[in-house]
């Protein structure tokens, strides 16, 4: 077939599936969890760079500001208003300072796999590692799902906004309920339409599909390898020492 | 060849009522039958007794014979008929499993251990007969609905399957989207595949069906053979409930009688949109729609019908201004100030009952007169019902009665008919008027040429940036 147009893309991200599943575990432990204390702190903070560089490569230049932003707020905060803050204040301070500290880097880093990994990757590189199809279907599907959920999000809040006037007086406690009532029975709905046409499309009749997808690793992957097993050098040196 | 033998079914939600009762239809190999009739008159059962989606998606009771090539097919499974049946359905958003275009088109037959090579073979075929080279490699979320119904129905091709069914696929596309949907089904028909349509918009493809089974109440009403197809009248469709066959693109019924500046009108002035600095979505300086009337609005795709209303309700914001009986309303005084019945009205829903729903429209809660409301859009009886139980005109009345109970002066309609069939377009078309009776002004978005001749006295054509 000569005169076909379409050529298969050859264009893959920079990670492989199986390296961001890695670097996901990584950050909860390390950045997250702060496992490994004082000790690794530069470690961590080597982590706490990385889902900035990741979402450059990845051109997310508007969600790699917001994320500086909100990082460059919580300093200014810890370094000005904190040493002049007493009682209860200073408690709710730690607490937001800490909590966004630690869980920043892990939500960058999950902003950067979901933008990044195509359903069909993930579920090349999940049948690599012999996972079982019920733990890889429901994951891929939430691979689906976040931008509809993001989608119905919006236009439910539009309907709200448009409609806002009336429900002020009493019915502010209410506000909450209108906005999820609406949001499951959307996402419900739209859901059990994807698993009728996705049956109809053969879903689940072999146990082994094909995928026209290939994943590997490349150079950007044996980085991200290098550093991990540093890491976890450094750190088991650490207690044994 | 597909054979329904005396095939009777009621759906285990509504065992008392027969969704198809006692019918029979012979569809020969190649053969393009179009399934036509009011809401709820079985067409979409058909076809899920076909695809395998009954019984085991949808459970009830079936009696007869379902047959393809001698085969009964009634217990087989869905994913055995996959790749023999392929099926396009209605809403765009739910159908596509993945987030990349070729991912996609790809995902059928990767489920049938179809070998790769093969695969990229038949998706290339594919892409060179729908002419979809644009949309390859793309993010289906960024598509438009008519991109993703592409996707979908090019989808189903590269599985190739023998029979093809399509469950009112152009219920949410314009009329260009349903014109480029044609062609695709055109595309079929050329192949020789056997296809089986349900559709209440039977005008963009009246013409290609071999075929016209008109349904009502889970029985045949009326077979139309080929040259019977072909004098089938304007007439002959009313007789039968049926929608028209006339396909009139809705900009070509643009008639706007110059509005003088009196205080009937309300006048638009600086309304554009964009949603980032490069592109404008619309640019309209000035702009004066009759008060008192229903007025459409029409234009092409991807000419910001829908971002317009989103600006004149004030849900987002831009600098244009409105002009009503003197006042002036910068984006932020109009919210709340105006009612819009979204596409999805599913998203309009909030509360567990349909009388709540009235209730929280009204500027006080007045119950006496919410049933009252209820009533005249014929919805009294399902007053406890759960909106979300109700069928999809039913949702749309009930955010009509949200809007009359509301009281607000403008309303906003975003294609208020797509889905309906023709009595339920007409109930619409009342209550719209109804309100236009209360001195109500009424502002449509719609590509419907038929519901535009039906009921609205304006029509004015927004044009892209």
């Amino acid at each position: 077939m000569s005169e076909e147009t379409w050529t298969p893309s050859k264009k893959k991200s920079l990670l492989d599936p199986r390296t961001k599943l890695l670097l996901i575990f990584v950050e909860a432990v390390l950045v997250l969890a702060t496992t490994g204390g004082e000790r690794l702190f530069w470690f961590r903070i080597v982590f706490a760079v990385l889902p900035f560089l990741l979402l450059l490569s990845a051109k997310r230049y508007k969600i790699c500001i917001i994320g500086l932003a909100v990082l460059c707020t919580i300093f200014l905060l810890e370094y000005t208003v904190f040493p002049y803050a007493h009682g209860l204040s200073a408690s709710m301070l730690v607490l937001v300072i800490t909590i966004i500290n630690r869980f920043l880097p892990a939500y960058l880093t999950g902003v950067y796999v979901i933008r990044t990994t195509k359903v069909s990757e993930f579920k090349a590189a999940m049948e690599k590692l012999h996972m079982p199809d019920v733990l890889t279907i429901p994951m891929c599907v939430m691979f689906r799902f976040f931008p509809t959920i993001r989608e119905e999000n919006e236009a439910i809040r539009a309907a709200m906004k448009m409609r806002g006037i009336r429900f002020g007086g009493g019915k502010v406690g209410k506000m909450l309920e209108y906005r999820i009532v609406p949001m499951i029975t959307c996402a419900a709905k739209i859901g059990e339409e994807l698993s009728a046409a996705a049956l109809t499309r053969g879903l689940g009749k072999y146990k082994k599909r094909t995928n026209i997808c290939h994943i590997g690793f490349g150079w950007a992957d044996i980085v991200i390898f290098l550093l991990v097993a540093a890491t976890v050098l450094y750190w088991i040196l650490g207690v044994f020492a | 060849m597909i054979e329904f033998d005396n095939v009777s079914f009621a759906y285990d939600a509504a065992p008392e009522q027969k969704s198809l009762c006692d019918f029979s239809l012979t569809v020969k190999d190649g053969e393009c039958v179009l399934i036509t009739g009011p809401s709820g008159c079985g067409k979409s059962t058909l076809l899920r007794l076909l695809n395998g989606l009954i019984p085991e998606f949808y459970s009830g009771t079936a009696e007869g014979k379902v047959q393809i090539n001698g085969e009964e097919i009634q217990g087989i499974g869905i994913e055995e008929l996959a790749g023999r049946i392929g099926t396009v359905f209605q809403n765009p958003r739910s159908q596509f499993f993945n987030v990349d275009t070729t991912g996609e088109l790809a995902f059928g037959a990767e489920n049938l251990a179809i070998p790769e090579e093969e695969i990229l073979r038949r998706i290339g075929r594919t892409v060179k007969a729908f002419q979809i080279e644009l949309l390859m490699d793309r993010n289906i979320f960024e598509l438009s609905g008519g991109e993703k119904q592409k996707i979908a129905c090019a989808s189903i091709n590269v599985l190739e399957p023998e029979i093809i069914l399509l469950d009112e696929p152009s219920a949410n596309l314009d009329y260009e989207a349903a014109e480029s949907l044609r062609q695709l089904i055109t595309c079929w028909k050329e192949m020789g595949k056997t296809i089986l349509i349900a559709e209440h918009r039977i005008n963009y493809i009246w013409d290609l069906a071999d075929r016209v089974i008109v349904l009502e109440n889970g029985a045949l009403k009326k077979e139309i053979q080929k040259e019977e197809i072909n004098r089938f009248t304007e007439e002959d469709t009313s007789h039968f409930g049926l929608r028209s066959l006339e396909r009139i693109s809705p900009v070509s019924l643009v008639k706007n009688t110059e509005q003088a500046e009196t205080d009937d009108v309300i006048h638009l002035e600086n309304f554009h949109y964009s949603y980032d600095k490069k592109h404008e979505i619309f640019n309209i300086p000035s702009m004066r729609i009759a008060k008192g009337k229903v007025t459409a609005i029409v234009g092409k795709n991807g000419a910001g019908k829908t971002t317009f209303l989103e600006v004149l309700s004030g849900i987002r914001k831009n600098d244009g201004i409105m002009g009503l009986d003197g006042k002036s309303y910068s984006s932020k005084k109009r919210l709340g100030k105006i009612f819009m019945v979204m596409q999805d009205v599913n998203h309009q829903l909030f509360t567990e009952s349909v009388l709540d729903e009235v209730l929280i429209s009204q500027p006080e809660e007045n119950e006496e007169e919410a049933k009252k409301i209820l009533a005249e859009v014929g919805l009294l009886s399902f007053a406890d019902r759960h909106p979300m139980s109700l069928s999809g005109g039913q949702k749309q009345r009930v955010a009509l009665a949200c809007a009359i109970a509301s009281k607000l002066p403008i309303l906003l309609l975003d294609e208020p008919t797509s889905g309906l069939d023709h009595a339920q377009m007409y109930t619409v078309g009342e209550i719209l008027n109804r309100m236009k009776g209360e001195g109500r002004t009424i502002i449509t978005v719609t590509h419907d040429s038929e519901f535009i001749e039906h009921c609205c006295d304006e029509v004015i054509q927004i044009k892209e940036a």
